[in-house]
């Protein structure tokens, strides 16, 4: 399979290189800004001005894919490189072409939304093949280190021995991160000992959909990234579960998650946001600043140092990439969180966004990436990342809510707090564990950064299909893994060390473990099989949803009543005997209290919890 | 309290984001820099064991925050029981270093400490190995305000001040002693109090009390 007809996995990415730009500055102008139009404008050779770069747009008459219309409104059609429709196709390779066709075909000429839907990610998917066929053209490519990882990168599925090869061969993985890193407990050898195994069931997992979708009626060519999915279902369940083809998840993902939906509503809006936080500088913009590299820095396309190293190492034609202060990711995500903390002002920057839309970058474009956290922060996990984390508090509660039902032995180490007291149910809530510290991260960041890319990936996969329950259930594996493995039963079982000691070794595994879990399929079998008392994901999202809606209320409740007796007309020393009041106290508890009455409508799935308690007490009857 | 709890020493780094707090803690408890250091989400601690001049075996956990704002309502958690706090900045950024003294109050806040007056500080400028011109302006003067603000409050304290560099591994080491030989004293301290602490439960509430009575002073 040739480059030309790859979507590439990192599709823009890459494009780094971009390659027409850099490697082939003098390829024709057409091509060139062709390639920048997507997957983000920055990928152009610097020399091309943002607006040439983002009003290229040949389907200006598409009312919803109306980002680039907007941006010609913005920066007048004098800065406009126009391509009709003819000469864009032309651009095309044939596959492309006929792809085209076909899609059209099977869209007819209807104006409802799926129809609109079709049309823009037709120009999404048309603009990306261009930009990866103009990336590397036929015939001008020099062999070096550098051009070689980045022509390796373009390469798509389904994967031929020879590509997987390519893989094993390279520091890097798939997605352009270091397989090992200073950081990472993952040794090359044990990256590339289960690559080589992951590779083959990638392959057939690709071939699984491709069937899927014909099933469905929507045509998939090889080397073609679709960007209709069939609508959710059973079946669609489980498919995604077992892992979205690398290359296509943007696209699903994005479908999946109601990203067309978002976009059409709202369309030109990132355009002008960009337009408006041009030169924009708060606190917000500080720490983003300071966080752009510090997201990926182990990943090619966002450290510039891994580039310039590897470029040192090419050919002399590269010297624009050493020059480059920053990859062209690194801008893209700065406008990325920029515009998102502008947007959402209640949220503004929140450290671990980045990592959120670092990761999203390396599927899709800018803009889908802007709504996908503004769909995951407004729907998904609502108020983690505002100002006063509020979120994170409730959901944190949620987990050990859940925990304390669920996995009833990891609840007898984590309930305790650090002076050994044993935390009473009805406190959960007002005194959180402090290994909440560990878990409150992997909401935050999804498990970017806790979890392997591949497992992460394939948490997003299920996340962005069935929303946030999907968080908990993942959490609640992780937890019961950690809890299980034989190293964390040696330092962990001892019934001589102190408890302080044992909640530091709970909470200093529960921080490592995560690492290490490489094998994608072990976490989402045990979340999903019910075998040896895991199967959490029979925890249903109505459940999640009333859980986090009575630690909220109660959270409320508590922050009034203290406010109210603080503001209350009292003396110090009133006051303190108001609060030190243990009729005071007891009202907390009630509120606090986890009574199943309280817990109106929560409906607590008591076949895993009963399974759990039986096998803790035998476990406990045996020892 | 146990003998055992005597020598385990537990020490917060607070800072701005992006001032080198998770730098420091790996030159000094890994003795390595990595240019690859993730920002830091939630909390993430390490330990290392430590024999002080009188022979005196310590543990010392150091527990590394995040630097924005927000998270420091996650910080109520383990705050709790230090025994020495890191009050980190950033030698080229200004800004982080007019923010130690919220950083001071707000640790103070959160942790609920019996003994504000007395609680052992010591005050870390990081990233000395960069370039003069890249450095605060006449930050010699402004450090010592800075110091003086800090102490406003402080028994007759003077907190420690080290400048370092993570990076070139300048003076890590040395800080670090100082801070388990502060630490330690204070646990010592703690321990004599412990009789004292009796009303866990009502922190929370007892905070806000606290910060409205400072306030009057």
């Amino acid at each position: 399979m040739n480059v030309k007809s790859n979507g590439g996995l990192l599709h823009g990415t890459p494009s780094i290189t971009i390659a027409g730009g850099v490697a082939n500055s003098d390829s024709t102008t057409p091509d060139k800004s062709e390639a920048s139009l997507y997957p983000t404008p920055s990928f152009t050779h610097p020399d091309l001005s943002l607006s040439s770069q983002l009003c290229v747009n040949h389907q200006r008459n598409n009312s919803a894919y109306s980002a680039n219309v907007s941006l010609i409104d913005i920066y007048g059609a004098d800065s406009i490189i126009e391509l009709s429709p003819k000469k864009a196709q032309e651009t095309e390779t044939p596959m492309n072409a006929n792809i085209l066709d076909s899609l059209d075909t099977e869209e007819g000429d209807t104006t409802d939304e799926l129809s609109v839907q079709n049309k823009v990610s037709k120009s999404f998917s048309t603009n990306r093949t261009i930009s990866t066929s103009s990336i590397i053209p036929p015939g001008s490519v020099k062999s070096s280190d550098y051009e070689s990882e980045m022509k390796r990168m373009l390469l798509p599925y389904p994967m031929s021995i020879s590509k997987v090869q390519d893989i094993l061969n390279s520091e890097f993985d798939m997605y352009g991160f270091k397989k090992e890193t200073s950081l990472h407990v993952i040794s090359r050898q044990r990256y590339d000992s289960w690559f080589k195994d992951y590779s083959e069931y990638l392959n057939n997992r690709q071939k699984k959909w491709e069937l899927l979708m014909r099933a469905n009626g929507l045509s998939v060519r090889t080397g073609q990234i679709p960007t209709r999915f069939p609508p959710k279902s059973d079946k669609v369940k489980k498919m995604i579960r077992r892992g979205i083809p690398p290359e296509w998840r943007g696209n699903a993902w994005f479908f999946y998650a109601g990203g067309y939906e978002k976009l059409n509503k709202h369309t030109g809006i990132y355009a002008q946001i960009i337009e408006d936080t041009r030169g924009l500088n708060n606190k917000d913009t500080e720490v983003i600043e300071r966080d752009l590299n510090r997201t990926f820095p182990d990943n090619i396309l966002f450290n510039e140092m891994v580039v310039t190293k590897l470029s040192k190492t090419s050919s002399t034609s590269f010297t624009n990439v050493e020059n480059e202060s920053e990859t062209p990711m690194i801008q893209s995500l700065r406008r990325v969180l920029v515009a998102f903390s502008y947007y959402q002002p209640q949220i503004g920057y929140c450290q671990s966004l980045n990592f959120l839309a670092g990761m999203l970058l390396l599927f899709m474009d800018e803009e889908r990436a802007f709504w996908m956290l503004v769909i995951l922060t407004e729907r998904i996990i609502p108020n983690v990342h505002s100002k006063d984390l509020e979120g994170v508090h409730t959901d944190q509660g949620v987990l050990m809510l859940t925990v304390k039902e669920y996995i009833p032995s990891l609840w007898s180490i984590l309930g305790r707090t650090y002076d050994g007291e044993i935390l009473e149910k009805d406190k959960i809530l007002t005194r959180l564990p402090p290994v909440t510290l560990v878990t409150s991260s992997w909401f935050m960041s999804l498990f970017v950064g806790i979890l392997p890319i591949e497992t992460t990936l394939r948490v997003w996969d299920i996340l962005w299909y069935e929303g946030s329950k999907t968080v908990f259930r993942v959490s609640l594996t992780v937890c019961k893994m950690c809890l299980e493995d034989p190293d964390f039963q040696r330092t962990g079982s001892s019934s001589t060390m102190g408890v302080e000691t044992e909640q530091i070794e709970l909470f200093q595994f529960l921080q490592n473990y995560p690492k290490c879990l490489l094998d994608p399929n072990e976490v989402v079998d045990k979340c999903f099989k019910k075998i040896g008392g895991y199967g959490f994901g029979s925890i249903s999202q109505d459940e999640i949803n009333h859980c986090r809606d009575f630690v909220s209320k109660q959270r409320a409740k508590m922050k009034d009543r203290k406010l109210s007796a603080l503001n209350a007309e009292l003396t110090d020393e009133e006051r303190s005997i108001l609060l030190a009041n243990s009729n005071f106290d007891n009202e907390i508890h009630d509120v606090y209290g986890f009574h199943r009455s309280i817990m109106s409508g929560v409906v607590w799935n008591r076949n895993i919890s009963s399974k759990m308690k039986k096998k803790f007490s035998r476990k406990h009857s045996t020892d | 309290m146990s003998g055992k709890k005597k020598t385990l020493l537990k020490v917060i780094i607070l800072g701005d984001s992006g001032v080198g707090k998770t730098s420091l803690m790996q030159r000094f408890v890994d003795d390595k820099f990595s240019q690859q250091y993730k920002a830091t989400i939630g909390a993430d601690f390490l330990r290392k064991d430590l024999t002080l001049d009188n022979n005196k075996q310590v543990t010392l956990q150091i527990w590394d925050t995040a630097g924005q704002e927000r998270f420091q309502s996650l910080g109520v958690a383990f705050y709790r029981g230090a025994d020495c706090c890191i009050l980190c900045f950033d030698v080229t950024n200004e800004k982080s270093l007019n923010n130690l003294t919220s950083w001071k109050d707000e640790f103070l806040v959160q942790s609920n400490i019996s003994n504000p007056q007395d609680f052992p500080f010591i005050i870390i400028g990081n990233k000395i190995d960069v370039d003069d011109s890249k450095k605060i302006p006449s930050l010699q003067k402004k450090l010592n305000n800075i110091v003086n603000q800090l102490a406003v409050n402080a028994n007759g304290l003077t907190y420690p001040v080290f400048e370092t560099s993570a990076k070139d591994a300048i003076n890590v080491q040395a800080a670090f002693e100082v801070v388990a030989k502060m630490a330690l004293q204070q646990e010592e301290i703690n321990d004599a109090n412990a009789n004292d602490a009796s009303d866990d439960y009502n922190d929370a509430i007892n905070i806000h009390l606290e910060s409205e009575q400072r306030g009057c002073c």
